[in-house]
């Protein structure tokens, strides 16, 4: 049955939309505006891990140039709420080519090591000697210029446009991976050295993917500070970095719709389920351990099956 | 000239803890190329092991240090025979999350156990010493002492002992020490709890200089990772030629540049090394 929904496009986004309006109104809009937001995230990291088979342990960078190019532009140049956006995905884009460069010619260990070191300057960079750009510590506050029922202050407005901006992603990145250019992907994925062989130039196909990668992230990051009306250095944190890992892990690496399922547990989990759980770093990490020994597919590599 | 010759001997203290501590990190890189997170668990415990006994316990620093070593081996076997032991052979992915949920939850365990807000320790020796206008606590000076004591005790190790010489070897080709005959794996989970045992040590020794806290195995694997990065997997001698140069880096870019930037300075040359010389992990 769900690998019926899966194939149609139409039968997706119709039961993604109706199920987050189904969970949003049951429990809160802005919460599940969060849930929205962070399922563009871990799209846009499977993108990379499930799809092309990098582990990046430092994607909060891409998150974080995301958001400090959409709260700086509003705060320092114009508070408009679409230009911001549009600078913090190509801020996240212009990273990911600048230092996919350098990145995507490793693999394995080292991609998720450098990534985390990237990551790790970054976020110092963010809070140190940028800080009068970026607020350092305090971070920045938002605000951003409203036009008739376009109202970014409205938390049922930013639901809506985010659950918009979600389905989007899900439609692009499923056309993307399907396209003769994501079979390409899932070849080197598999064995690089054979699709070098067959005469690709590898290289150029994993930049791409990266620097697509950083955009969606981006995306998601601009999202967020739009949606907390602030961003702030915990939007760059190294730290947070297994949060994504774990939800694409969860939901099952290397499909769409299992990003978006890991996505939506995750923050269940985290939102719901960690004011219940007193040890909730604890319940995380034996959930982490179970994942990546006995349920490798995923939650959504299990329910496709049925 | 003496604030330089300060600052110089203030890197070495911090290189030689990266050093005691990156050890155990590089030869399970090297060997089963494994990115294993938990070493910081196992440094962290180490710190904290130090605190219940010193501490908490009352007795001397260097009981607590032996306290800590002695906590850290059966830790150590536990994480080997059931963590590391089902990820040879296995994707590095799974390596990296596997062993990062075991430092989460280690982490979690020793909130529970002493709480969140950060503990002291105080110098164990708590004297300076003078070398002219030079002032230097004591302290440092035996970690520097004691540094080099490891490097050339584990120099000994790796030449002189059978099991040394089997890791070495295993380390060069795992496959041919196998048909040799003998069970690599065993040898290099022997090598695991002398590694994790230094990084109890690398605890205790770096508590009094700082403060505990339960997330201190997370800061300090990630400069352990640019060491290893930078010295080569499972090279001992790059280990501890990396580990001080790191150590002198984040001092020197302290005193002389930012005092915050130190930390990434490291990162900075972890990534310039990561870029010109790629790793290829044996997975």
């Amino acid at each position: 049955m769900f690998s019926k929904i899966e194939k149609s496009p139409i039968l997706t986004l119709a039961l993604v939309t109706v199920l987050f309006l189904l969970y949003g109104y049951a429990t809160s809009l802005p919460k599940i505006t969060d849930f929205i937001i962070f399922c563009i995230f871990v799209i846009g990291f499977d993108l990379l891990y499930g799809h092309m088979g990098q582990l990046s342990f430092g994607h909060m960078l891409y998150l974080g140039a995301g958001a400090y190019g959409c709260g700086m532009f509003a705060y320092h140049v114009y508070p408009d709420p679409f230009l911001s956006i549009l600078v913090g995905v190509l801020l996240g884009a212009a990273l990911a080519a600048l230092l996919g460069t350098v990145v995507v010619k490793t693999s394995a260990a080292a991609f998720a090591l450098l990534n985390l070191a990237l990551n790790e300057v970054g976020a110092y960079l963010a809070l140190s000697p940028l800080h009068e750009w970026t607020g350092g510590e305090d971070g920045l506050s938002l605000f951003f210029e409203s036009y008739g029922w376009v109202d970014f202050n409205d938390s049922t407005f930013r639901f809506y446009f985010c659950l918009g901006a979600l389905l989007l992603v899900i439609l692009v990145v499923t056309a993307f991976v399907r396209s003769p250019y994501g079979i390409l992907l899932k070849s080197i994925k598999e064995n690089e050295t054979r699709v070098k062989f067959l005469g690709y130039n590898t290289f150029v196909y994993k930049y791409v993917t990266f620097i697509i990668s950083g955009a969606i992230v981006g995306f998601a990051g601009a999202l967020t500070s739009v949606n907390l009306a602030y961003c702030n250095t915990s939007l760059i944190a190294p730290t947070r970095n297994v949060e994504v890992i774990f939800a694409a892990l969860m939901g099952g690496a290397g499909t769409v719709l299992g990003a978006v399922v890991g996505g939506t547990a995750f923050m269940t989990i985290s939102n719901y389920l960690a004011s219940y759980i007193v040890r909730w770093e604890m319940f995380l990490g034996v959930a982490l351990l179970a994942f990546a020994f006995w349920f490798r597919k995923g939650i959504w590599g299990y329910a496709r099956k049925l | 000239m003496i604030n330089f010759i300060q600052s110089i001997l203030y890197g070495l203290t911090i290189g030689g803890i990266l050093y005691i501590i990156s050890i155990g990190l590089s030869l399970t890189f090297g060997a089963m190329g494994i990115v294993n997170f938990a070493h910081g668990l196992i440094y962290a415990v180490g710190a904290y092991a130090l605190y219940t006994v010193a501490t908490l316990l009352g007795a001397n620093f260097l009981m607590g240090a032996i306290g800590a070593i002695a906590v850290s081996i059966p830790l150590a076997y536990l994480i080997e025979r059931f963590i590391i032991r089902r990820l040879y052979g296995q994707s590095i992915d799974y390596a990296i999350i596997a062993t990062y949920a075991v430092l989460l939850i280690g982490a979690d365990a020793l909130k529970w156990f002493f709480g969140a807000s950060p503990l002291p320790i105080s110098d164990p020796i708590g004297k300076l010493w003078y070398f002219g206008g030079l002032q230097m606590p004591a302290y440092r000076v035996i970690i520097i002492i004691l540094a080099g004591l490891v490097f050339v005790g584990l120099s000994l190790f790796f030449k002189k002992t059978l099991v040394g010489k089997i890791v070495v070897a295993g380390l060069q080709d795992r496959e041919a020490v196998r048909s040799l005959g003998i069970k690599v794996e065993k040898y290099f989970a022997i090598v695991f709890i002398i590694g994790s045992a230094l990084a109890a040590l690398g605890g205790v020794l770096y508590a009094p200089l700082s403060t505990l806290d339960p997330y201190m195995g997370f800061e300090i694997i990630i400069l352990c990772f640019a060491v290893v990065i930078v010295g080569g997997m499972g090279n001992l001698r790059g280990t501890a030629i990396a580990a001080f140069t790191l150590g002198l880096v984040h001092s020197l870019t302290a005193v002389y540049l930012v005092s915050s930037a130190a930390d990434a300075m490291v990162y900075v040359v972890m990534a310039v090394v990561l870029i010109f010389r790629p790793i290829e992990a044996s997975a």
